[in-house]
């Protein structure tokens, strides 16, 4: 076998080195952003239409360079570039926009991957209950170099959150059925909030007594027997988009006339709300709990 | 009983004619035999005498009515098929795949009843596979199967059978059963036998007159005796062979010897 | 195990019994469930209807859902039944020349533009499914009519695996364009539901039912014909041609209108023919109704397993057609080879 020249040795040995010095531009460079950076992002990407509207409450807006497709709210969002959401992101998209923070899932294990291996630093988001919603605020505006911005908006939305819980205390509890979804037209694939996520911490705080707090999940599949046998008091149907028209909710709710027995449905308490205060856990659902409180306790809004 | 006149037939989307101008007439209680190199057009003859196929020019004719002017059924009960292998997807009884051959005889919703069962029993012991009526029939060998399946033709009563290669796919001995049984049957119920096959003795043995065809026309037809003949295997196969009379089988033997075309 | 010769007491014998398990399942089935009710307050006339729980659970939420398991695992055995002599196929099921593909298109469709329509007491995502079905039947209708006598089966199954791929791949893009919410309601309905509520539904679906049990009551006799090669079923009397026609509308038929109204349900369609066979024998003027029979009970059977067995949360009764039939089918497989 002949020995290899030297000099070829060097060569690779130098080509090596570069190599390892392209993947690590950064010299505190980790992929949880766990690690404070150097200088505060001045070019945010959020992929989370949570964390979009935080990004708003907290007077940054002008730091965002994309935000996710399914961010609508505030209406200034749609003059930034989109890069995808959950289960699309552009990656190239989100290079090419030269992001130095970018907000993912915590599940998008895959983006997170190949955006630690462009070098960039993440913010990981994480879907669950109401108090982790201030939390992440908090969290955020940490790591964005506004705490102080941050702390007033999370304090604001506690203030009024725990405002909508003082209003509805002592008053009896009315067992509450929370639907996000199901067939329309019949009461096919009810798709219910079960007793865990930030919808179920919601209808808790909102002074109403979830009947599925048992099953923690949060969304339960129930069929028509679990519905008669649970025999909810209040019945809360969440619509996303626009508001749905008069006569669309009046044929809805008449699906419910199938069973009579639920006392939701002889006391014409089943309710249509419509809006994405109710998908979004951000900012906006001390909305989402003020709607649930006036549909529950609408002596406690007088 | 049977006629084919002035046939000729042509497949669907097929550039060749098949059949050209074919005539044929098969007696009652006859043993004919349709011989010829691949391509001949013999399967095809036998399918145009069942009704399996129509003909472009010219007719069959049952006992003088036209095949076409009858319907399914009525053919059915005239004519019955043996084909050259039976494959039977679910797991009949041998009885089963019996009693399906009184289909033509029974109303659209009847059920097969005692004189039904009756017949296909006799089938069965005509056939030598009385034994077998319980066993699944995917578990026979190749000769009982085709024993099964003449009892099934049988119990279609029919006059007339018409039998595609029945001994192509089977054993040495086998071929001797059937071409024996097939030869009792004839001279027991009087049905008359049209036979395709490629083999040359086993021909010789079964039948009494040869229909000897070659490119989808007659080049002989006659007793056995009268058309396997050295000239007309020449003339037919391009083979040069040997055909003489053996005493021991009791009826003519051809060995090929060279081909010469 | 092949049965004894005597039709007629066979297909006495069979009806009987699976009859009377039918029977039985249908009168049991709405007892039991996860939610404890009395017969004696079912029927208590002093009680309005109105406050009645346990006569609402027992005629509105379980009585429809056991009367639809009948009708679709019914329609689904005898369709598998009929596919499998079609198609000369032990493995073919009522999925396999791509009706249920078509319905599961009609349905994606429907969910991801957000049809929102009754007629006649059914919303659009069943109608759209049927609508699918019928699709799917025209395609594979027309490919038979296009065939020349003589070209086997294997170019109908062959044109039904191709359909299926191509209707699942339109299926699975068109998905690709829907939301979130809607990707969950087809997830959902993929799952099949046999919690259909309401008693109009399934009446409505009794109809094409109705019409592929009449094509299916002519049939049985030529099935067994059929099942045997073409040529030999000619030989015998049997007109193939129309037979084969007849057999491939009502059956699918029979697929539509049971996955528009419960969704697809796996596995019925293949494992209960082959379990009536082992039982009474191939012949189909017995295995036909017996399948029917049992059809209705093995499906009341796996959505009672499904509605008890994880309380009060319930399985996808396909899941548990799943469970029960896929090591089946993987025995008869063994069994086979």
């Amino acid at each position: 076998m002949a020995a290899v020249p030297p000099r070829l040795i060097a060569a690779a040995c130098l080509l090596l080195c570069s190599a390892g010095l392209q993947a690590r531009p950064g010299a505190l460079h980790r992929a949880d952003g766990q690690v404070r950076p150097e200088t505060s992002p001045r070019r945010i990407i959020s992929l989370i239409p949570a964390t979009t509207e935080m990004l708003f409450e907290m007077g940054v807006s002008d730091r965002i360079a994309g935000v996710g497709t399914f961010d609508r709210f505030p209406a200034e969002v749609s003059r930034f570039p989109r890069v995808g959401g959950l289960l699309d992101p552009n990656v190239e998209r989100i290079l090419s926009l030269k992001p130095d923070l970018v907000i993912v899932y915590d599940t998008q294990t895959d983006l997170i991957a190949q955006l630690g291996r462009a070098g960039l630093q993440m913010f990981r988001y994480r879907h669950q209950g109401l108090p982790d919603i201030v939390q992440t605020m908090r969290a955020l505006g940490t790591r964005i170099g506004v705490a102080r911005e941050a702390d007033a908006a999370a304090g604001r939305i506690e203030a009024r959150l725990a405002d909508v819980r003082r209003r509805v205390e002592g008053r009896p509890r009315p067992r509450t059925l929370l639907i996000f979804g199901r067939e329309p037209g019949s009461l096919r694939r009810i798709e219910a909030s079960g007793g865990y996520g930030f919808l179920h911490d919601l209808l808790e705080l909102a002074g109403g007594n979830d009947v599925l707090s048992d099953l923690r999940r949060q969304s339960v599949e129930m069929s028509t027997e679990m519905v008669l046998a649970r025999a909810p008091e209040v019945i809360i149907e969440l619509q996303y988009g626009d508001s749905p028209r008069r006569q669309q909710l009046d044929s809805e709710l008449r699906v419910w006339d199938a069973l009579p027995s639920v006392p939701a449905v002889r006391s014409k308490q089943v309710h249509l709300l419509a809006g994405d205060e109710f998908v979004v856990p951000g900012p906006r659902i001390v909305q989402a709990a003020e709607r649930f409180a006036r549909v529950l306790h609408p002596g406690a809004f007088k | 009983m049977i006629e084919a006149r002035s046939v000729s037939f042509t497949y669907p989307r097929g550039d060749r004619m098949i059949l050209r101008d074919v005539s044929l007439l098969v007696r009652r209680g006859a043993v004919v035999g349709l011989l010829g190199p691949n391509g001949c057009g013999k399967t095809t003859l036998l399918r145009l005498l069942s009704g399996m196929l129509t003909p472009q020019t010219g007719q069959v004719l049952l006992d003088g009515a036209p095949l076409a002017a009858l319907t399914r059924r009525g053919i059915a009960r005239r004519v019955a098929v043996v084909p050259q292998e039976t494959h039977a997807t679910f797991e009949f009884s041998v009885i089963d795949i019996v009693l399906m051959g009184r289909y033509p005889h029974l109303g659209p919703f009847e059920l097969e009843g005692p004189a039904d069962l009756e017949i296909a029993r006799q089938a069965l012991d005509a056939t030598g596979t009385a034994h077998l009526e319980m066993r699944p029939f995917g578990s026979l060998s190749g000769g009982e199967k085709q024993r099964v399946v003449i009892a099934g033709a049988l119990a279609q009563a029919a006059d007339l059978m018409l039998l595609d290669e029945p001994t192509a796919s089977l054993d040495l001995a086998y071929q001797l059963e059937a071409a024996a049984l097939l030869r009792r049957l004839n001279r027991t119920h009087g049905t008359t036998m049209v036979v395709c096959t490629h083999d040359l003795n086993m021909a010789a043995s079964l039948c009494d007159e040869i229909v000897l065809l070659r490119e989808g026309a007659v080049l002989a037809h006659g007793a056995t005796a009268d058309t396997i003949t050295v000239d007309n295997i020449q003339a037919a196969y391009g083979v040069a062979a040997d055909v003489h009379f053996h005493a021991a089988a009791g009826h003519l033997a051809v060995v090929p010897i060279a081909r010469t075309s | 195990m092949p049965g004894r010769p005597d039709v007629r007491r066979r297909l006495a014998v069979s009806l009987a019994a699976f009859g009377t398990l039918a029977l039985l399942a249908i009168l049991l089935a709405p007892l039991v469930g996860s939610t404890p009710i009395t017969l004696a307050r079912v029927f208590d006339r002093s009680i309005p209807f109105a406050d009645n729980v346990d006569a609402q659970i027992f005629f509105v939420a379980r009585l429809p859902r056991v009367l639809a398991a009948a009708l679709v695992g019914a329609a689904l055995a005898m369709a598998g039944v009929v596919f499998q002599a079609l198609l000369r196929n032990p493995l073919a099921s009522p999925d396999t020349l791509g009706v249920s593909a078509g319905a599961a298109l009609g349905a994606v469709l429907a969910i991801t533009f957000n049809a929102d329509f009754t007629l006649l007491g059914v919303t659009a995502v069943p109608l759209a499914s049927f609508a699918g079905s019928i699709g799917a039947l025209i395609i594979v209708y027309g490919l038979s009519a296009a065939r020349r006598r003589g070209t086997s089966t294997l170019v109908l199954l062959l044109a039904g695996v191709t359909l299926t791929a191509l209707l699942s791949a339109i299926s699975a893009f068109v998905r690709y364009l829907a939301d979130f919410t809607e990707t969950l309601r087809t997830v959902r309905w993929l799952m099949g539901s046999l919690d259909i509520g309401a008693f109009t539904p399934i009446a409505v679906a009794a109809v094409p039912m109705g019409i592929a049990i009449a094509g299916f009551a002519m049939l049985p006799r030529i099935l067994d014909l059929i099942s045997m090669g073409a040529e030999s079923a000619a030989a015998r009397g049997v007109d193939v041609t129309r037979a084969e026609r007849i057999a491939l509308v009502s059956a699918s038929l029979a697929t539509g209108s049971a996955v528009a109204l419960a969704g697809p349900i796996g596995f019925v369609g293949i494992v209960v023919p082959h379990l009536v066979r082992l039982l009474v024998g191939a012949d189909h003027r017995v295995v036909l109704p017996a399948s029917a029979l049992f059809g209705a009970s093995f499906l009341i059977a796996c959505d009672l397993v499904a509605r008890i067995v994880f309380a009060p949360t319930e399985l996808p009764v396909g899941v548990v057609t799943a469970l029960i039939g896929g090591p089946f089918f993987l025995w008869l497989l063994f069994r086979h080879a």
